[in-house]
């Protein structure tokens, strides 16, 4: 497919470029914008609205606004706007430590498999098959049964469950860029398999891989509420899919201690997408163009 | 008890057919009622499942020797009358003459003995006929129970959905009855209804039987019961009308809600017998909760005011003790442990457990069995951090894994719900029993409690045919108990009935829906 | 494919069996208690107390002979079982997917006339909404809304049992009724997945030379929508529905929960909560073998639109 072309050069764009490309997208700098003030709320807000989640503080069901409680209170008299302030914090920790489990399972798989080829790729490329094919949901169940509902198990199982489609860009990136002039140049100057894969191939196959690692974390933060929905979080520890999976059964008289949370996640995961396509944008040469 | 019955036998006759059914307005024949059940059941032979899901259609299809009525009184079934002697050793049942089976085979003593058999042989509840010997069956209307002791709770085990009378031409062809396809397919019943359609997770459809010993009855034509696991979505269903009829409905935020509503009836009524109580069990052997004053303090710092007020909503009733407050041997003069914090720091500090420098004592986990108490649970973390003690909530990921956490006596302190299931020697004496401690076993004495004292007492009362001297004897175990503290009774689980003003009759006795429901009808 | 079956097979009963509790305690649960002996029992009667590898051998051995075996809690053929609630998931899968892939293409189509303007903004904003929030959110507020507030649209499950006709209609729009909420939950998730495929892959085929060549010789701008620019890039879009039938199907657990829709999903979240190791297995190979269909189906359809393909 590249006959045509006279040498194909790496493809990595100076970092100036990409920034330029990014930021002349409204909508990129929007969901960038709204993304850090969510993280900003989660890790700094505690400092200025200190009432402890956990605490039971007023009435139970206290609606928003009433008694000076903004977003209400929860089942057991828990201030709802505490909830969402810290779960801010948790549920993006778990939103990006299982985006990065994943990252981690699908670049390993997808780069041994799109590098080594034969045996190897086939073998990798089903297991990754086996991901693809399986409801993810089901799986990471399974998981949770057998590790425990904490947050720990959680993460690992949305993580374990969500790398199919990393792995799939990366040996995509990787079957074409290792034919290229400049991967076949350091072969032949003695790179070793390793160095080859991870310091030649690996920079110039990142740009999707980012994109699609970008809109996992988005994913994983939505996938977590989706436990908790069924039943499977971990009360220890205030995350949104939390707050909405315990306040569950209360939905219809109070409706906002579900309502609240939910918009929250959507927020972030707007946000998260809409940085995403930022990124395509910037990362992407063929999409620039247009 | 022989001559008393012989009394009521006409009595009752005429009560159950004739003044009953008036004093309820005139039942209207035919219509369908349309009732909402929270889970799938395993299958629908009650012989040999018990629990209140598979009891609702359980006690439609199949009939048992005997009913109760509101306050506690057995009232003849399939059995019209029976009587006691030998000091409670020997029970004879009288069978109704024309009783039969859905498909026509007539209902007979041998059955009786096949089923009770059966259930002793496979339900899991093996006090409630642990003393029947043999069934002696001299004519087929009559079956004689011999007992090796007086047993009280007989009677009990004898009605509801505890002992389904069952056919022996169709569960006693050889196959287990435990997996026999016809506990799910083609049941064959003795009860008011009959079944059209099991669908797990969807429903059960059944239809009224029109040879019903019972003449005239069921009212209803059909029972539609659509099984929706999910509380908000049966509300809405109750609300917008699609469905008539829901019990056990306990979610408190669920049935204040429904209260408001003109178009239906709410009631706590019907549950006595069930006797669902929430409470917070010790581990009595191992670890600080194995210390009698640790295990007071944390009840004294638990409000159990707060739970009855904040979280159930004002819905449930206080349970000072392990036997439900709607029992007859209910006893409230015992200590209640009412909010104290002081006097919970004061034990904890007299018994040498000195706060550290962040304010703790020491560190306990807390789990709970049900989603729904998941509340208890983290009010308790927020409770005992008043008396220094550090609480982390464990959450299982669903029922086994907390049955294998408790059930092998590897936890601290545990919310539970747990039923007394009419005659405390069935659902009461196992959290207590010295010889009920048995590892792997949910809800056998998972808190290793031990006291001869309180093992004796249980003894006696098991066998205890006079009712108030049995009373005194559970009176006495539950003072006791409430001194030991194996557990820290709070509230009955708010089980209540909703159900559309259209529907007249509902199931009000004391077993709720693991009654029959022949006099249940559709008003115009 | 059978490889990736066998896989399934093997970590999933790895992970059910390592995982505490078993179905004795779980029948202990609907019973309201046990007794020492009647587990053991049941344990025994479910091969239970056996060597891990001889019951999973055994269970291989039995899939082999097409043979899933019985459910534990349920005492049924977990053939039976699955083909009972099968027909409830396909239609709301299938018809979910086919709207999302309709309205999504139809979205995109739209955006790529004009892809800098606002309408493209709408669109993509309109997309994103279904994406980014939890789909069991969205199923919770529609039925509240259309179901509670505003009575349009039945609360619960597949069908009106109480309807008394045989009249094909009547219980087709009766099942239409009941899929309406449940099937728009479920698409909205992809709606935006869908959409932006299509307009990316509608810009690329439209700068493409061929429809350069059919705008020059005349046609009119909807014939070189449709007939030239449609069909050449719904391929990347049809790729990826196959590629997100697993997804569809995860979406579909979460979406027949809450609407008691009487699908496989909630009967594969119950079997893993009570360890009923051979009806989970039994939907995951199914599930494997519904997902593989579906990739089967794409393929055709994407050799359908371009003979060129060899599968």
């Amino acid at each position: 497919m590249l006959e045509n072309e006279e040498i194909e050069e790496p493809t990595i764009k100076p970092v100036k470029e990409i920034f330029q490309t990014f930021f002349k997208s409204y909508s990129a700098v929007t969901g960038l914008v709204i993304l850090i003030g969510i993280a900003v709320m989660g890790f700094i807000g505690p400092l200025f609205y200190p009432t402890d989640p956990f605490d039971m503080v007023w009435m139970p069901f206290s609606p928003p606004g009433a008694d000076g409680f903004l977003l209400g209170t929860d089942y057991l008299g828990r201030d709802i706007l505490s909830q969402i302030i810290n779960g801010a914090r948790v549920s993006i920790a778990i939103g990006f430590s299982a985006a990065l489990v994943s990252c981690f399972i699908g670049v390993g798989i997808g780069s041994f498999a799109g590098f080594y080829g034969g045996w190897v790729e086939e073998t990798l490329m089903r297991i990754t098959e086996f991901f693809q094919v399986l409801p993810t949901l089901l799986f990471a169940m399974v998981i949770v049964a057998l590790f425990g509902s904490s947050v720990l198990s959680i993460t690992l199982a949305i993580g374990a469950v969500s790398w199919a489609s990393v792995a799939r860009i990366t040996r995509s990136e990787f079957l074409r860029i290792k034919e290229l002039d400049f991967v076949l140049a350091s072969r032949s100057s003695g790179s070793n398999n390793m160095a080859l894969i991870f310091r030649v191939i690996l920079p110039n196959a990142a740009a999707p891989i980012i994109v699609q690692s970008a809109l996992l974390v988005g994913a994983a933060i939505t996938f977590e509420a989706g436990l908790a929905f069924l039943g499977l979080s971990d009360p220890n520890v205030i995350s949104w899919g939390q707050v909405i999976g315990s306040n569950r059964v209360y939905i219809l008289d109070a409706t906002y201690t579900v309502t609240f949370p939910g918009i929250a996640i959507f927020i972030t995961v707007l946000a998260i997408s809409l940085v995403g396509d930022g990124l395509n944008d910037a990362l992407n040469p063929k999409l620039r163009s247009r | 008890m022989n001559k008393h019955f012989l009394k009521t036998l006409l009595l009752t006759a005429t009560l159950i057919f004739t003044s009953l059914g008036v004093s309820f307005a005139e039942p209207k024949k035919g219509g369908t009622l349309i009732a909402a059940v929270g889970n799938s059941p395993r299958h629908l032979n009650p012989a040999v499942q018990s629990g209140i899901v598979t009891g609702f259609p359980g006690a439609q299809l199949f009939a048992t020797p005997i009913r109760y009525d509101n306050n506690w009184e057995p009232q003849p079934y399939l059995a019209e009358s029976w009587e006691i002697s030998d000091g409670g050793k020997t029970v004879r049942l009288n069978l109704v003459k024309d009783a039969v089976f859905h498909d026509g085979v007539p209902i007979k003593s041998s059955d009786v003995k096949f089923s009770l058999e059966t259930i002793k042989k496979n339900h899991p509840f093996k006090t409630m006929f642990a003393p029947v010997v043999s069934v002696e069956t001299p004519d087929e209307h009559t079956a004689i129970l011999k007992l090796s002791s007086p047993h009280p709770a007989l009677m009990l085990a004898m009605s509801s959905q505890l002992m389904a009378i069952i056919p022996e031409h169709v569960y006693g062809d050889g196959q287990d009855p435990k997996t026999h396809p016809q506990n799910s397919e083609n049941v064959v019943g003795s009860g008011p209804f009959k079944l059209v359609e099991f669908k797990s997770g969807e429903h059960i459809i059944l239809e009224r039987f029109d040879d019903f010993f019972i003449d005239g009855r069921p009212y209803l034509d059909k029972m539609v019961l659509k099984i929706i696991k999910d509380p908000a979505t049966r509300t809405i269903g109750l609300e917008n009308g699609e469905i008539d009829f829901y019990a056990f409905e306990n979610v408190a935020r669920n049935i204040v809600r429904l209260k408001k509503n003109d178009n239906l009836t709410v009631t706590p009524d019907g549950y006595a017998a069930i006797g669902p109580i929430d409470w917070l069990a010790f581990n009595t052997k191992t670890g600080k909760t194995a210390d009698v004053n640790v295990r007071r303090a944390i009840a004294y710092a638990i409000d159990r005011n707060f739970i009855l007020k904040a979280i159930m909503l004002g819905v449930a009733d206080e349970a000072r003790t392990g036997i439900h407050p709607g029992s007859p041997f209910y006893e409230p003069n015992v200590e209640p442990y009412n909010l104290d914090i002081d006097k919970a720091n004061k034990i904890l500090d007299d018994a040498g457990y000195k706060k550290g420098s962040d304010g703790m004592r020491f560190g306990l986990t807390v789990d709970f069995g049900w989603p729904g108490l998941k509340p208890n649970a983290e009010y308790t973390k927020a409770a005992l951090k008043k008396i220094g003690i550090d609480v982390t909530v464990r959450a299982s990921a669903d029922f086994p894994t907390w049955a294998k956490t408790v059930s092998n006596h590897n936890f601290d302190l545990t919310w539970d719900t747990v039923f007394n299931w009419g005659d405390p020697v069935i659902g009461v004496h196992r959290t207590y029993q010295t010889s009920n401690i048995k590892k792997g076993v949910i809800w056998s004495n998972t808190q290793q409690y031990s006291n001869p004292k309180v093992d004796a007492i249980m003894e006696k009362a098991g066998v205890e045919n006079d009712m108030d001297k049995r009373k005194a004897l559970y009176s006495e175990l539950q003072k006791m108990l409430a001194n030991d503290l194996p557990v820290y009774w709070t509230n009955t689980l708010p089980y209540h009935t909703i159900y559309s003003k259209k529907v007249g009759n509902p199931p009000m006795g004391i077993w709720a829906t693991s009654s029959p429901m022949d006099m249940t009808y559709i008003k115009d | 494919m059978l490889f990736v079956l066998l896989v399934v097979v093997v970590l999933n009963f790895l992970m059910l069996h390592l995982a505490p509790g078993d179905i004795a305690d779980t029948i202990a649960q609907t019973m309201g208690g046990a007794d020492e002996q009647d587990m053991a029992e049941l344990r025994q009667q479910y091969g239970l107390d056996q060597p891990f590898f001889i019951q999973l051998f055994n269970y291989v051995i039995r899939v082999a002979l097409l043979d899933f075996g019985h459910s534990h809690f349920y005492n049924l053929p977990v053939f039976d079982l699955i083909m009972e609630r099968f027909p409830a998931t396909l239609l709301l899968v299938f018809s979910a997917q086919i709207l999302s892939l309709f309205v999504g293409i139809l979205l995109g189509v739209y955006a790529a006339q004009n892809p800098n303007g606002l309408s493209s903004l709408f669109v993509n904003m309109f997309s994103l909404f279904g994406y980014a929030a939890p789909v069991f959110w969205t199923g919770i507020l529609l039925l509240i809304a259309f179901s509670l507030h505003i009575p349009i649209f039945p609360v619960s499950g597949m069908r009106d049992i109480t309807i008394e006709t045989d009249n094909f209609f009547v219980h087709f729009f009766d099942v239409l009724r009941h899929l309406f909420l449940p099937m728009i939950t479920l698409a909205s998730i992809f709606f935006a997945y869908y959409s932006r495929l299509c307009r990316a892959s509608m810009l690329e085929v439209l700068g493409a030379d061929f429809v350069r060549t059919a705008k020059a010789k005349g046609l009119s701008k909807k014939d070189v929508l449709l007939k030239h620019a449609l069909k050449n890039s719904l391929s990347p879009v049809i790729t990826f529905a196959g590629l997100s039938f697993s997804a569809v199907v995860s979406g579909a657990i979460l979406v027949e929960t809450v609407y008691s829709w009487p699908g496989l999903g909630t009967l594969a979240f119950n079997s893993i909560i009570s360890r009923d190791t051979p009806v989970l297995l039994g939907i995951l190979i199914f599930s494997t073998l519904m997902v593989t269909v579906g990739n089967l189906l794409t393929d055709l359809t994407l050799k359908a639109l371009d003979p060129r393909i060899k599968i």
